[in-house]
C-alpha cells in the first residue's frame, strides 16, 4: 500500500492538476502530510491495546461536548482497556458487521483506489462503511462551517482554519461509520456502554493509525434515554461525562447481575471479591470485577461537621467520581481544591440538625479528600447563575494548573495522601457563554505526546500548548475539564528526561536542517490517503516533520560542519602554549605534587565533613523511625480500643447506622473485600436514581459565598471523636456522582 | 426556555481580541491612591502604596504583522516573553544591608555561618563600599569574606592573564564599543532618551533609586527617586526580541558608569552602559547558544563576567569583553580526568579551568534538560541555587563545578529562588504554591509555607528585616498578592506532625505510616542499611526525595494582600519600601510609613487580628512582638 503523497512521487498514481508537478510550497494544492501523518511516519505495525490510534470524532452539530469527553475517555489507559475487556474481549471477527458480511478495515482500504483523484480536497471521498439499509441521520459533510454565516472568505478556504483540516480528515478517511452495535456480542443489552465499548473496538481493530469515527448509535442511545441531550443544543461536557460515567456504571452492573442470575448462587461468592488489579488479565473474562469505573474515578469525601453548640463532631463519608471546584480570578487549581475542603459556616437559614444537642445549630462543616481516586476528573465551574441575569455566565478567571499535583485536602487519615498526579487530558470550551461555543480535548498520549483533538481534526501540539488554556481577560479558550492521573516520581523523573532529550534532539535536528526556518508551520493539507502504509517510513518526511514543527521557535544555528572548523582553529594556540611550557615541566610537576597534596588534604578535611553530615543524618533518619514506630505502637492500641467500642456499638446500634461505622475502619488501611462492595453497591444504588437529579435541580444554599476562616495550619484535630454519630440530620441530599458544594446548576 | 441561534463555533473577532491592541506609543504614567486597601499592616509599621508607576507597553513593531481574529487554537508556539522585572541601583557606596544585620552580637552565636561583623576589617571595608550599596533583583549584595571563596576562574592562568589588562588602570571602566543611538543595527529598533537626561542625571541624588524594567519590547531606565519618575531617562525598543531579564553590575557601577545586562527571548545578550549610550551584544543569533536566556546575574565580585541561564537547561559563563565563538563541547579525555557517569551531576561541556579562552563562553554547563527558570548566587559566592521548570532545584559549587545537591519540588515547576542574607537558607517558590525554605547546612526542607492561592513567581528575603535567628521573606504571585512571612530558627524543625501526634488520636496518627511509594520514601530508609557502602551512597546523598507532607512544618504568612490587578511577577525591598512589579508594566512602591506607635492593632493576612507591640529599639533596629488571634474561634 502507497500513500497518495508516495503515488504522487513515483507517478503511477492517478493524475491530478496538482500532482503533476513535484510539491513545493508554493504551490498551495500540492498535497502536504497533515502534522499527525508527519508525526504517525514512523509508526509500525497497530498495537493491540489502542495506544497507537489517533482517531478524530465526527460532529453532527453541536456534539463536540461527547467527542471530547470520549477522546478523553479512550486516552485514559486504565479505562480503556477496562471498556475493551469488559465483560470480555471481542475477537476480531466479532468485529464485523452482522449485516454486511465484510470487516469494515476492509472496506476502507479499498477506498482510495475507488476515490482516486478527487480524494483529497472532496468530502466525497469518504468512505461510508454504513450498510445501504441504514439511512444515515448525518449531514453532509459541511457541519464544522455550516452554522457559519456565508462571508466573504469562507473559513474553510483558509487552509490553517480547523474548519478546512476537518473536512479534509473527513476525506481522507477512513471513517469508522458507528452505525451498528455488537451488544449481542458482548451478551449485554443496547446501551451506552455497549456503544462505546463497540467504538473503542473498532477503533482498535482497525489497521489504519488515524482515521475519523462517526458515532451514530453512541448518540442514538444517549439522546434516546436522555431527554437533555436530545436537542441539537451545546451541551455541558461535564454533565455529559458524568451521565456517560454513571450510566457505565449502571450497564455494567446491570449485566453482570443479570448473568450472576444466570449462573446461579454459585458465583454470587466470587462477586463480592473485589479484585484490587486494575489491569485484568488480558483475555480473560472479568464479569465479576464490576466495579471498575469505581476503582479508576472514585474516592472518598469525609464531611466532617462540628457542632458550635456542643463540639460534638460527626463524620459522613460520600463517593465521588468527580470534583467540581469553584474559581476564583487569579488562582491555581491548587488553590481552588484548598477553598473546596475550607470550612464554611452552617448558620442562619442553613443551620445544622445536631444529634447530641438536639435541634438545629450552628455548625462548621468542612469536606476533605478521604480516599483518593486514581483517576482525578476536575470540573472547574466556569458556568456560574448569575443572580442579576437569571442566567448562566461564564467565567473568563484565569486558573493555572500544572503539569503534576498532589492534593493538600485530604483528611489526616488518608491513605498515601503525598499521592502524584499527573495532567494527562484537558477539555477546554472556546465561546463566549455556556449556550454556545465548542468543545475540544487536549491528550497526552502514551509515546506520541500531546495531541489536539478538535472533532475530526487531530493535530500534535508541543507540551507548552497545553498551558495556553488557563483563561484570563480576552482569553476565549478555557480549560473546563482536567483528567489527572496517579503517577509515580520514577516515571515523572524518566518523562521529563525524556522529554529534554527529545527537544534536545528536536533542536540539533533543525540546526541540520537549513530549509526549516522558511517553512510555515502546518499548512492544513492532507494527503489523499491516510497512513496506511505505516511499514514503509520514507525519509524526507521525517526531516520535514522536525523541520516543520519547529520552524517558529529556532533562528538557523551554524551546521556542525561550522562547528568543526571553529574548533580546530581555536585549538592551536593550546597546542602552541604546551610547546613552550616543555622546559618548566619539571618545575611543572613539582608544583603539582605539592598541590595533589593539599588536595588530599583538603579532601581528607571534607571527607570527615561528610562523616559528620551522615552521621548527622543518620540520627536524624533514626529519630525518625524511633518515632515512627511509637506511633505505630500507639496508633495499634487506639486501633484495637476503637475495634472494641465499634464492636460495643455494633452490639447496640442499628442496620443502617451499622454498616456506615464498620466501613470507617476499613478506609484506614487496606481495602477489605467487604466493605469495598458494600461500598460500591451503597452508591451505585444510590446513582440509579441520579437522571431525577439531572434537570432542573439547585442547591439553593451552595450559591452563598462562604465566609469562614482560612486555616493555613489546618492541624485542629476535629476528628478526634472518630465514631460520633453520622448526621444524619443534614438536610440537603447530595448525589454522589459529583460533590461540588457550589455545584454550577447548569441544565438547559 | 428560549433559544439562541446558533453561534459560530469559532467566534470571529471580539472586544480587546490580542492583536487588536494599542498601535501607538503611549507614555507611563504614575497615580498616588489613598486609601486602606493600599496600606501593608505588618509588625514594624505600615507599608503605604505611594507610587503606582504603569509602564506603558509598546505597541508591536512595524514590521509584525498584527494578528486580526487570531484562532485560539492555532498551534503556533509563540515566543517566550516574561512581565515587568526592576533591576535596581543607588550608586552611592553604601554598607550593605546586613552590616545593620550582624550588629546584633554575632559572636555570641554558635553558628559558625555567620560572617564576621564587616566593621572588624577596615580593609574589607574599603574594598567593599565600591561594590556594595543597594542589591539588584537578588536583594542580596554579594560580599567576599577572607578566604571564603576565591574568585571565579582564579586558578586558570589563561583567564587571568586576560583579567590583568583591564586591572591596569582600574579607575577607568572599559565601556561597550558600539553607540546605541546611533545603532544601524536590525535587532534594536529605536532609543528613546529623555531631552533633559544630562540635567536629570545632575539633580538625581547618589542616594537614590535607578531603575531598569523590561515591558514586552521596550526596555526603560527610571529614575525613582524623582518626582517625575514617569519620564523614563531612557527607553530603548528592540526589535523583536524581548528582554527576559537584566541585572546591574555592583562592582562596577559609579556616579559616571553602570554595566547593565540584559538576555533576550531569542538568546542574544547585550552588555549596555547607560550614561555613555553604548552596548555590545553578545551570543549574536544564538551563536553559542540559541536558546532563550531566563535569567542572568554578574558573577559576584567580577567585573566582567556573568552567568546566564538558557531555557535549555544549560548555565552560560560569558565574559563581557569577549567575542562569541561556535561553542563545541570540549572533550574531558583531553584533560585526563573522565567525569563519573553518575545520573545526577551537572555536565561540564566547558570548564573554567579551560585554557581555550580567547572567546565566548567562559564555561558551560548543562545542569539539565529542562528549562531553567532562576537562579541566584549565595552571599559567600560559592555556590548557586538552580531551579528549573521540572521542577527540580539545584545546589551548584561554581567554583568546583560540582552538583552538590538535588531536591524536588512538592509537585510542579519551580519558578523563584533566593538565598538568605547569612546564606544559610535557601528559599524557593513554585507552581505548587508554596514557598519552601530549605537548609543548606542540613541539607534539607526546613519548612513550607502556605498562603499563596496561585504560583509563587517571585520570593525574596528583606535584607533589613533579618538577623541571625529571625528573617523576614517577602513573596508575590499568579494571584495579585504579596505575603510577608516571618520565621525563626527556634520555630523551624517542628514538623507539623509532631504536634498533631500529641494529640494522639487514631485519624491523625495514621499518616506518618503511610509512607507511599510515591515519595521515594523506600530509598530513603534503605539508605540507613547502606550508609557506610560506596558510590550509591554519594547518589542518595546529592538526590533528595520528596518530603511527605505530614513531616514537615507549614508555615502561615504573617501579611496577605492583593496589591495588583494583574499577576504579579518581581519583588524587591529597600530599606524603607517594597516595590512590586506585575506582567503588564504596573509597579507599585509601598512605604514604610514612620514608626509605629507603641501598640498597633491590624488585620492579618488570615483574618487573624494581630496586636503588635514594639518592644523598643536595640540597635536601631526594631524589636517588636506580635500577637495574633483568629477572629472566629475555632
Amino acid at each position: 500500500m502507497t500513500s497518495f503523497f508516495g503515488r504522487l512521487k513515483s507517478g503511477t498514481g492517478p493524475t491530478s492538476p496538482a500532482s503533476s508537478a513535484p510539491p513545493t510550497k508554493k504551490d498551495p494544492n500540492a498535497p502536504q502530510l497533515t502534522p499527525l501523518e508527519k508525526l504517525l511516519a514512523d509508526a509500525g505495525p497497530t498495537r493491540g491495546d489502542g495506544s497507537d490510534k489517533f482517531f478524530g470524532f465526527e460532529n453532527f452539530g453541536s456534539t463536540c461536548y461527547c467527542n471530547s469527553i470520549v477522546q478523553c475517555l479512550y486516552y485514559s489507559v486504565p479505562f480503556r482497556e477496562q471498556v475493551i475487556n469488559f465483560p470480555s474481549r471481542s475477537p476480531p471477527e466479532a468485529l464485523e458487521r452482522p449485516t454486511s458480511g465484510t470487516l469494515p478495515r476492509l472496506n476502507t482500504d479499498l477506498q482510495p483506489t475507488a476515490n482516486g483523484q478527487n480524494s483529497a480536497l472532496s468530502p466525497k471521498g469518504r468512505v461510508s462503511m454504513s450498510s445501504p439499509s441504514t439511512a444515515s441521520p448525518r449531514k453532509p459533510v459541511t457541519t464544522p462551517g455550516g452554522s457559519l454565516a456565508p462571508q466573504p472568505p469562507k473559513p474553510e478556504d483558509n487552509k490553517d482554519s480547523p474548519e478546512y483540516k476537518k473536512k479534509q480528515a473527513l476525506a481522507a478517511g477512513p471513517v469508522l461509520n458507528m452505525d451498528y452495535e455488537n451488544s449481542n456480542a458482548y451478551g449485554m443489552s443496547e446501551s451506552l456502554f455497549s456503544a462505546l465499548k463497540d467504538i473503542f473496538e473498532a477503533v482498535i481493530a482497525h489497521r489504519s493509525h488515524m482515521g475519523v469515527v462517526s458515532p451514530h448509535k453512541f448518540l442514538e442511545i444517549l439522546r434516546r434515554e436522555n431527554e437533555m441531550f436530545r436537542t441539537p443544543m451545546h451541551q455541558d461536557a461535564h454533565e455529559f461525562l458524568n451521565l456517560l460515567l454513571n450510566q457505565v456504571v449502571e450497564n455494567v452492573e446491570q449485566f453482570s447481575k443479570s448473568r450472576v442470575k444466570e449462573v446461579g448462587d454459585s458465583d454470587a461468592e466470587g462477586l463480592t471479591v473485589d479484585s484490587g488489579a486494575v489491569v485484568p488479565d488480558r483475555n480473560s473474562t472479568n464479569v465479576n470485577n464490576t466495579g471498575w469505573v469505581h476503582e479508576l474515578f472514585e474516592g472518598t469525601l469525609t464531611s466532617e461537621t462540628r457542632c458550635l453548640t456542643c463540639e460534638n463532631v460527626s463524620q459522613r463519608d460520600e463517593a465521588f467520581l468527580d470534583l467540581s471546584v469553584d474559581l476564583e480570578q487569579h488562582s491555581s487549581v491548587t488553590s481552588c481544591l484548598r477553598k473546596f475542603s475550607e470550612e464554611e459556616m452552617l448558620c442562619e437559614r442553613n443551620k445544622f440538625h445536631c444529634d447530641n444537642c438536639g435541634g438545629l445549630q450552628e455548625a462548621e462543616k468542612r469536606m476533605k479528600i478521604k480516599r483518593l481516586p486514581k483517576i482525578l476528573a476536575l470540573h472547574l465551574k466556569r458556568f456560574k447563575y448569575t443572580e442579576d441575569l437569571q442566567r448562566l455566565q461564564k467565567l473568563f478567571h484565569r486558573v493555572v494548573y500544572p503539569y503534576y499535583l498532589r492534593l493538600f485536602n485530604t483528611t489526616d487519615d488518608a491513605e498515601d495522601p503525598d499521592r502524584l498526579y499527573e495532567l494527562y487530558a484537558v477539555v477546554v470550551h472556546i465561546g463566549g457563554g455556556p449556550y454556545h461555543g465548542h468543545y475540544i480535548s487536549i491528550i497526552k498520549t502514551q509515546d506520541r505526546g500531546w495531541l489536539l483533538f478538535d472533532d475530526e481534526m487531530v493535530e500534535p501540539v508541543d507540551k507548552a500548548y497545553v498551558r495556553r488554556f488557563f483563561g484570563g481577560l480576552n482569553e476565549l479558550a478555557c480549560a473546563y475539564v482536567l483528567f489527572y492521573q496517579e503517577t509515580t516520581e520514577e516515571a515523572m523523573q524518566r518523562e521529563l528526561e525524556a522529554e529534554g532529550l527529545a527537544a534536545e534532539k528536536q533542536v540539533t535536528e533543525v540546526s541540520t536542517e537549513p530549509i526549516s526556518v522558511t517553512t510555515p508551520k502546518a499548512n492544513g493539507h492532507t494527503n489523499g490517503h491516510p497512513l496506511m502504509h505505516a511499514t514503509t517510513p520514507t525519509v524526507e518526511k521525517d526531516e520535514q516533520f522536525a523541520s516543520l514543527n519547529h520552524a517558529a521557535t529556532a533562528p538557523a544555528i551554524p551546521t556542525t560542519e561550522h562547528n568543526a572548523l571553529d574548533h580546530i582553529t581555536t585549538s592551536i594556540p593550546i597546542l602552541g602554549s604546551r610547546k613552550s611550557n616543555l622546559a618548566s615541566k619539571k618545575e611543572k610537576s613539582e608544583k603539582a605534587k605539592e598541590e595533589k597534596e593539599r588536595k588530599a588534604q583538603e579532601k581528607e578535611l571534607e571527607k570527615q565533613a561528610k562523616q559528620k553530615r551522615k552521621e548527622v543524618e543518620m540520627q536524624r533518619r533514626e529519630n525518625y523511625r524511633k518515632q515512627e514506630e511509637e506511633l505505630r505502637l500507639a496508633l495499634e492500641a487506639s486501633r484495637t480500643t476503637a475495634n472494641e467500642e465499634s464492636k460495643r456499638r455494633k452490639e447496640t446500634g442499628g442496620g443502617a447506622e451499622l454498616e456506615k461505622e464498620t466501613e470507617k475502619p476499613n478506609g484506614l488501611g487496606s481495602i477489605g473485600s467487604k466493605s469495598g462492595l458494600s461500598r460500591f453497591r451503597h452508591t451505585s444504588m444510590s446513582l440509579k436514581h441520579k437522571p431525577k437529579f439531572w434537570p432542573g435541580h439547585k442547591d439553593k444554599h451552595e450559591e452563598s459565598e462562604h465566609d469562614a476562616p482560612s486555616t493555613p495550619s489546618a492541624d485542629t484535630d476535629t476528628s478526634s471523636t472518630p465514631f460520633a454519630t453520622p448526621d444524619r440530620g443534614e438536610k440537603e441530599k447530595k448525589h454522589r456522582f459529583s460533590l461540588g458544594r457550589k455545584k454550577s446548576t447548569f441544565h438547559l | 426556555m428560549f433559544v439562541l441561534p446558533p453561534p459560530p463555533r469559532y467566534p470571529t473577532g471580539y472586544p480587546g481580541a490580542p492583536g487588536a491592541g494599542q498601535l501607538i506609543e503611549t507614555n507611563n504614567t504614575l497615580t498616588h491612591p489613598t486609601g486602606p486597601e493600599y496600606q501593608l499592616v505588618v509588625g514594624e509599621g505600615t507599608y503605604v502604596l505611594k507610587d503606582d508607576l504603569h509602564l506603558a507597553t509598546p505597541p508591536p513593531h512595524p514590521s509584525e504583522a498584527p494578528v486580526h481574529n487570531p484562532n485560539p487554537l492555532a498551534t503556533a508556539i509563540s515566543p517566550p516573553s516574561a512581565g515587568t522585572k526592576l533591576s535596581i541601583v543607588i550608586l552611592a557606596p553604601r554598607l550593605p544591608s546586613y552590616s545593620r544585620l550582624y550588629r546584633l552580637d554575632t559572636s555570641a552565636s554558635t553558628r559558625s555561618q555567620v560572617p564576621p561583623s564587616i566593621q572588624e576589617s577596615p580593609h574589607e571595608t574599603n574594598s567593599q563600599t565600591s561594590d556594595s550599596g543597594s542589591h539588584s533583583a537578588n536583594g542580596i549584595t554579594p560580599t567576599p569574606r577572607e578566604g571564603a571563596a576565591p574568585a571565579f576562574g582564579a586558578e586558570n592562568p589563561s583567564l587571568a592573564v586576560l583579567n590583568s589588562k583591564d586591572s591596569k588602570d582600574p579607575l577607568k571602566k572599559r565601556k561597550p564599543k558600539s553607540n546605541i543611538v546611533k545603532s544601524n543595527s536590525s535587532f534594536v529598533s529605536r532609543v528613546i532618551p529623555h531631552e533633559g537626561l544630562s540635567k536629570r542625571l545632575q539633580e538625581h541624588s547618589p542616594n537614590g533609586l535607578f531603575a531598569f524594567a523590561n515591558v514586552n519590547r521596550a526596555l526603560q531606565w527610571l529614575d525613582l527617586s524623582s518626582p517625575t519618575k514617569e519620564e523614563h531617562l531612557t527607553k530603548i525598543l528592540f526589535t523583536k526580541a524581548h528582554a527576559l531579564c537584566h541585572d546591574v553590575n555592583q562592582l562596577t557601577k559609579g556616579p559616571n558608569h553602570i554595566d547593565i545586562i540584559m538576555g533576550f527571548s531569542t538568546g542574544d545578550i547585550i552588555w549596555y552602559e547607560p550614561m555613555s549610550q553604548k552596548y555590545a551584544r553578545l551570543n549574536k543569533n544564538g551563536a553559542i547558544n540559541g536558546s532563550a536566556v531566563t535569567d542572568i546575574r554578574w558573577l559576584p565580585n567580577s567585573e566582567n563576567l556573568f552567568l546566564a541561564a538558557h531555557t535549555d537547561g544549560s548555565l552560560i559563563v560569558y565574559d563581557k569583553e569577549k567575542e562569541d565563538a561556535p561553542f563545541v563541547a570540549e572533550d574531558h579525555a583531553s584533560n585526563g580526568e573522565t567525569p563519573p557517569e553518575k545520573k545526577a551531576s551537572l555536565a561540564v561541556k566547558k570548564s573554567v579551568n579551560s585554557r581555550n579562552q580567547k572567546a565566548n563562553p567562559v564555561s558551560y554547563w548543562k545542569v539539565s534538560n529542562s528549562k531553567i527558570n532562576a537562579f541566584a548566587f549565595s552571599p559567600n559566592c560559592r555556590h548557586i541555587a538552580v531551579v528549573s521548570e521540572d521542577g527540580s532545584f539545584r545546589i551548584i559549587d561554581f567554583l568546583k563545578e560540582e552538583l552538590l545537591h538535588q531536591f524536588m519540588s512538592y509537585y510542579g515547576g519551580m519558578i523563584c529562588v533566593c538565598w538568605s542574607p547569612d546564606g544559610r537558607y535557601i528559599v524557593t517558590g513554585g507552581q505548587d504554591d508554596l514557598v519552601s525554605i530549605w537548609s543548606l547546612e542540613d541539607s534539607m526542607l526546613v519548612a513550607r509555607c502556605q498562603g499563596h492561592n496561585s504560583w509563587v513567581t517571585a520570593v525574596q528575603f528583606d535584607p533589613w528585616r533579618c538577623d541571625e535567628r529571625n528573617y523576614r521573606i517577602g513573596s508575590v504571585g499568579e494571584d495579585c498578592r504579596l505575603l510577608l512571612w516571618d520565621f525563626s530558627v527556634g520555630m523551624l524543625h517542628r514538623p507539623r506532625a509532631a504536634s498533631v501526634r500529641q494529640r494522639n488520636s487514631i485519624t491523625s496518627g495514621t499518616i506518618k505510616m503511610q509512607r507511599s511509594r510515591t515519595d521515594g520514601s523506600t530509598t530513603r530508609l534503605r539508605s540507613n542499611s547502606n550508609l557506610t557502602s560506596g558510590s550509591l551512597l554519594d547518589e542518595e546523598e546529592i538526590v533528595h526525595p520528596v518530603e511527605p507532607r505530614a513531616r514537615t512544618a507549614m508555615l502561615p504568612p504573617v501579611m496577605a494582600k492583593s496589591v495588583d490587578e494583574h499577576p504579579l511577577c518581581w519583588l524587591g525591598f529597600e530599606e524603607d519600601c517594597i516595590i512590586t512589579s506585575c506582567n503588564n508594566g504596573e509597579c507599585k512602591i509601598f512605604f514604610l510609613a514612620g514608626a509605629s506607635s507603641f501598640w498597633q492593632w491590624g488585620c492579618g493576612s488570615d483574618d487573624k487580628l494581630i496586636l503588635a507591640a514594639k518592644l523598643g529599639r536595640r540597635n536601631s533596629r526594631l524589636m517588636w512582638y506580635q500577637i495574633r488571634w483568629p477572629l472566629l474561634s475555632r
